[in-house]
């Protein structure tokens, strides 16, 4: 028993050491600034590969994820703004220098793995990739905590899954858990099943406008799918002119139509006339306050009404 | 993208960059030192040239069993019964740089999508989109107390189809741009109707989006530029609703048009960047008015005006600086005009008189981070928004808020963020004059509005303790109170946690799992006396969510791949009355829960074709205590049980052809 028990702890010893380094650079006892220090030096000496891609291919073309940089854009050769066309494999991954020599020379890395800074890794995106789609990057939220291209880009493989429809939601959800979640309430947009995707209202690369989102305000992202409640409206109620999530979670709700809260209790929480609209609702489906729409039973054009009689958005 | 140019780089900048203490480090292509290469003699002979074209195709049938179309939702198709969908995708790389591409996904069910793409990289693409979204509310309602043209037997689902075009044209310092989509929604959609007593329809609905856009932009070295304009009309196919006893029933969502004219641009100044926007916008609505009424034309029109400014700059490699200043006008300049209502105004005895409200925003931020340690940084920022409204319970509200975040890389392998939050809000006088009063109750603080005090902390933590194990916890809390209503929305309290596992034992195997709980608590107040409060409202809502799933691929000699998905999500929302200290009464049910199953076998019968087997049952059920009987209440018609209580089956038969 003794025997057994010892050869087991050495055993999963033995995995655990093992996974721990299986995917480990050399250079991966370096600090982020002595490692940013020595790329830097590396970058502005230039010495780049006699033979290109070829160098680096002799020792890593047997690396599946190297080499499926070829069925991606940035793989292809024939056109001229491709890296492959230029510099090859060191337009991204910096000059070779003395890489090539047992392979224990930094060279830049990508990704959640890499101990680049994230402004030094999306440096290099950004010599290519500097056109109005990211105008507003540098003040976004995304780069203000550091999120690094790599995060969310993969370009080492046939298809980038943020850019894919069907596994965008996934790229996103992977660090916003929260609204993953989210998801799954009562009541949300179609995201769980991507039939819609985050950048539908969102722009990851950040925007001039509220939570980054696509169009101008909170208001005209929600009526660019639902312009029937744009208006403008005969009579507006105004919380709905205002912002639609004084009273909606695009995000999802445990409660139907996306609301903070329900009716009666959702407009009990800004009416209280000298009429019925104070009256407690003691029971759901007992009256017409609570049965059925509740309040929503006769006020039902509760985003406002273009009815010459319907200020109290009845008609 | 910029073009790849061959620069030589400076002394000064390669000093620079050697230097790296007083600027981040930068790997721009741009700065590179190219006196020792020659891209000439790069030959890629080690490099793999991809085919030409590759793709693929799939097509799928399948039986769905289901007797509620709410199922539609998850198994993508509402009708009970055999379905069949096709999916693709073919991409063609021309050796010139000409490229096409043309992915469809599940043509055939009622959410399927396809684009088509052709282009030359760095030059021109063209984009044609075609989708189909279908949401599900209830099926099978049937309603025979009102005329047939309007209820009859029928299902409670919007469904949209849309159609898009986009262009765009550029090289190296231009770009120009157009784009087009047009929707149709249609379908039924729950409403209610005062005929003279409520009556809750099935509306029908018919309408058309359409959105265009177009613009330029130009770039420079270090600036960039656009110019672009965007509009969206609204068409409504359904008339008004009209009725001879009682005259307009129900005005129809009225036609509407939107443009919006934006100038942004940015400049980099190396360490510093500044970005803004200039927008310029009107919304137009000028439908004819319900029939009967004096007023046959009525104008509205809200013109708005958006500024934005931001700034921010890297003083040195550990410490960053920026803000924003942004300013928000909607002046509504539609006509105003008396109706008669039903009803005059308490307030001031009158006619009402429509009252378009003009609203101003000013929003400035101002934030820091500085790196103290290696891995280790601390942030934090104050925002103030100034909201002004001209007709409003409150003319005038700030929202000010504190915040601090501090990163810790406390391991390789661990590192843990935390977040605090202060704000609050106050403002104008309430209700400070005839215009801005209204109806209700001098105690009341609408919570839109109301003075607020909110504090909120979250904690995230994620850990790889191993390479093929991620995990990761995040749990947040915050409260708001409103120490200034008696009547209204008095507290509220939101907290809940994440926790994410996922687990990649190697190429072959992976899994995930995870867990999620939230839990909202809100207190409000109201009176039956018009005067102080006598009744109360806690409503205390909570959500989970349970999600795990795994993949075992090379098995069966690298040919087959099994698959398993499970998701649990159940959400609850009970409410309280208490209308003394001694009477306590809870509302009925509402909550809903689902189990979510899927489960598969994808079998490469060759290089070329793949075979896919795939089960999915979907348990669905929810309750809602304000449903109720068609005829249950006097003077209500409601459309009965459209609550769900179901099971459903998928099964679906995959086959792909792999093109290439």
């Amino acid at each position: 028993m003794e025997r057994i028990l010892k050869k087991t702890i050495l055993g999963v010893g033995i995995i655990i050491f093992y996974s721990t380094i299986v995917n480990a650079t050399p250079w991966s006892d370096l600090s982020s600034e002595h490692l940013e220090s020595k790329l830097n030096k590396k970058f502005s000496e230039g010495s780049y590969s006699k033979k290109g891609a070829d160098s680096c291919l002799m020792c890593h073309r047997k690396n599946e994820t190297v080499m499926a940089i070829f069925d991606g854009i940035h793989g292809t050769m024939n056109n001229e703004l491709s890296p492959m066309a230029g510099l090859q494999c060191e337009a991204c991954h910096g000059p070779q220098g003395k890489h090539n020599k047992g392979g224990k020379e930094p060279m830049i890395a990508f990704g959640k793995d890499s101990k680049l800074s994230a402004s030094a890794q999306n440096s290099i995106c950004q010599g290519c990739h500097n056109d109005p789609k990211q105008m507003a990057w540098h003040s976004s939220t995304h780069n203000l905590e550091e999120v690094a291209c790599a995060d969310c880009h993969t370009l080492h493989s046939a298809k980038d899954p943020a850019l894919d429809k069907l596994s965008v939601n996934d790229t996103c959800s992977s660090c916003h858990t929260k609204e993953k979640a989210y998801m799954n309430k009562r009541s949300s947009h179609p995201l769980k099943w991507d039939q819609m995707t985050c950048i539908d209202c969102h722009s990851p690369h950040g925007s001039m406008s509220e939570s980054a989102l696509n169009k101008p305000t909170i208001n005209d992202t929600c009526y660019s799918c639902h312009s029937e409640k744009r208006g403008p409206m005969l009579w507006e109620h105004a919380p709905v002119a205002e912002s639609c999530i004084t009273c909606h979670n695009p995000h999802g709700s445990v409660n139907e139509g996306m609301l903070k809260n329900r009716a009666p209790q959702l407009c009990q929480q800004c009416h209280a006339p000298d009429g019925h609209a104070s009256r407690v609702v003691q029971e759901p489906g007992m009256d017409a306050f609570g049965g059925g729409k509740s309040c929503l039973n006769c006020h039902s054009q509760i985003h406002g009404s273009n009815h010459p009689s319907g200020s109290m958005l009845q008609r | 993208m910029k073009s790849f140019k061959r620069n030589k780089i400076s002394l000064s900048l390669s000093l620079l960059a050697m230097s790296g203490h007083c600027l981040a480090a930068n790997f721009d292509i741009n700065q590179a030192n190219l006196n020792n290469v020659d891209v000439n003699k790069y030959e890629c002979k080690r490099c793999e040239k991809p085919d030409d074209y590759k793709g693929f195709v799939n097509v799928s049938s399948g039986y769905t069993d289901s007797d509620d179309i709410h199922a539609g939702n998850a198994l993508g198709t509402s009708d009970k019964g055999a379905f069949g969908a096709v999916s693709s995708e073919f991409n063609y790389q021309g050796s010139t740089g000409y490229q096409a591409s043309l992915t469809a996904h599940q043509l055939g069910m009622d959410n399927g999508f396809s684009r088509l793409s052709v282009g030359k990289s760095g030059l021109y693409t063209l984009d044609i989109d075609y989708s189909e979204l279908k949401t599900n509310q209830a099926g099978d309602i049937n309603i025979e107390s009102y005329p047939s043209a309007i209820n009859d037997q029928f299902d409670l689902a919007l469904m949209r189809k849309k159609v898009g075009l986009s262009f765009d044209y550029g090289h190296d310092f231009y770009k120009v741009f157009t784009g087009y989509n047009i929707e149709n929604k249609t379908g039924r959609q729950s409403s209610s109707l005062l005929a003279p007593t409520a009556i809750n329809v099935g509306l029908p609905v018919d309408m058309v989006t359409q959105q265009w856009n177009a613009g330029m932009s130009l770039n420079g070295d270090n600036w960039l530029s656009e110019i672009s304009y965007l509009g969206n009309s609204f068409h409504n196919n359904t008339d008004d609703l009209l009725e001879p006893n009682v005259g307009g029933v129900y005005a129809a969502s009225p036609d509407s048009i939107a443009h919006h004219l934006s100038l942004s641009g940015q400049y980099n100044l190396g360490s510093t960047v500044v970005n803004g926007r200039f927008m310029t916008g009107r919304m137009i609505q000028d439908e004819s008015l319900i029939e009967g009424f004096p007023l046959q034309n009525w104008e509205g029109e809200v013109n708005t005006l958006d500024g934005h400014l931001a700034v921010t700059s890297m003083v040195n490699n550990r410490l960053r600086v920026g803000g924003s200043a942004e300013y928000s006008k909607r002046n509504n300049e539609s006509d105003i005009a008396a109706f008669n209502q039903y009803n005059l105004s308490t307030v001031t005895g009158k006619l009402r008189q429509n009252i378009p409200q003009d609203i101003e925003r000013n929003t400035y931020k101002l934030n820091a981070a500085y790196r103290f340690a290696n891995g280790y940084r601390l942030q934090a920022g104050y925002d103030l928004k100034e909201v002004e409204r001209s007709s409003g319970d409150r003319e005038q509200t700030n929202d000010d808020n504190m915040w601090v975040k501090l990163k810790l890389n406390v391991l390789d392998n661990l590192n843990i963020k935390l977040k605090a939050e202060h704000a609050t809000r106050d403002g104008s006088k309430y209700e400070a004059s005839e215009l801005t009063s209204s109806e209700d109750n001098g105690l009341m603080r609408k919570y839109y509005l109301a003075d607020r005090t909110r504090n909120g902390g979250e904690i995230q933590i994620n850990h790889n303790p191993f390479e093929w194990l991620g995990i990761g916890l995040t749990t947040r809390y915050a409260k708001d109170e409103y120490d200034e209503t008696l009547i209204g929305l008095t507290e509220s309290e939101d907290y809940g946690y994440d926790l994410n596992m996922s687990v990649n034992f190697n190429s072959h195997v992976n899994g995930y799992g995870s867990v999620s709980q939230q839990w909202i608590t809100s207190a409000q107040a109201g009176s039956e006396s018009f005067s102080s409060p006598d009744w109360v409202d806690d409503i205390e809502d909570e959500f989970i969510n349970i999600a795990t799933g795994m993949s075992i691929g090379g098995l069966m000699q690298d040919k087959l791949t099994l698959g398993l998905d499970y998701q649990f999500s159940n959400s609850v929302s009970d409410t309280y009355v208490t209308t003394d200290a001694l009477l306590k009464s809870q509302y009925g049910d509402y909550f809903s829960y689902n189990h979510s199953a899927k489960i598969y076998a994808d079998y490469a019968l060759s290089n070329q074709i793949a075979l896919k087997m795939s089960y999915r049952y979907e348990r669905y059920y929810d309750t809602d205590g304000a449903v109720i009987g068609v005829n249950e209440i006097p003077g209500l018609v409601t459309l009965g049980d459209i609550n769900h209580n179901y099971n459903a089956h998928q099964v679906m038969l995959s086959f792909t052809y792999q093109l290439r």
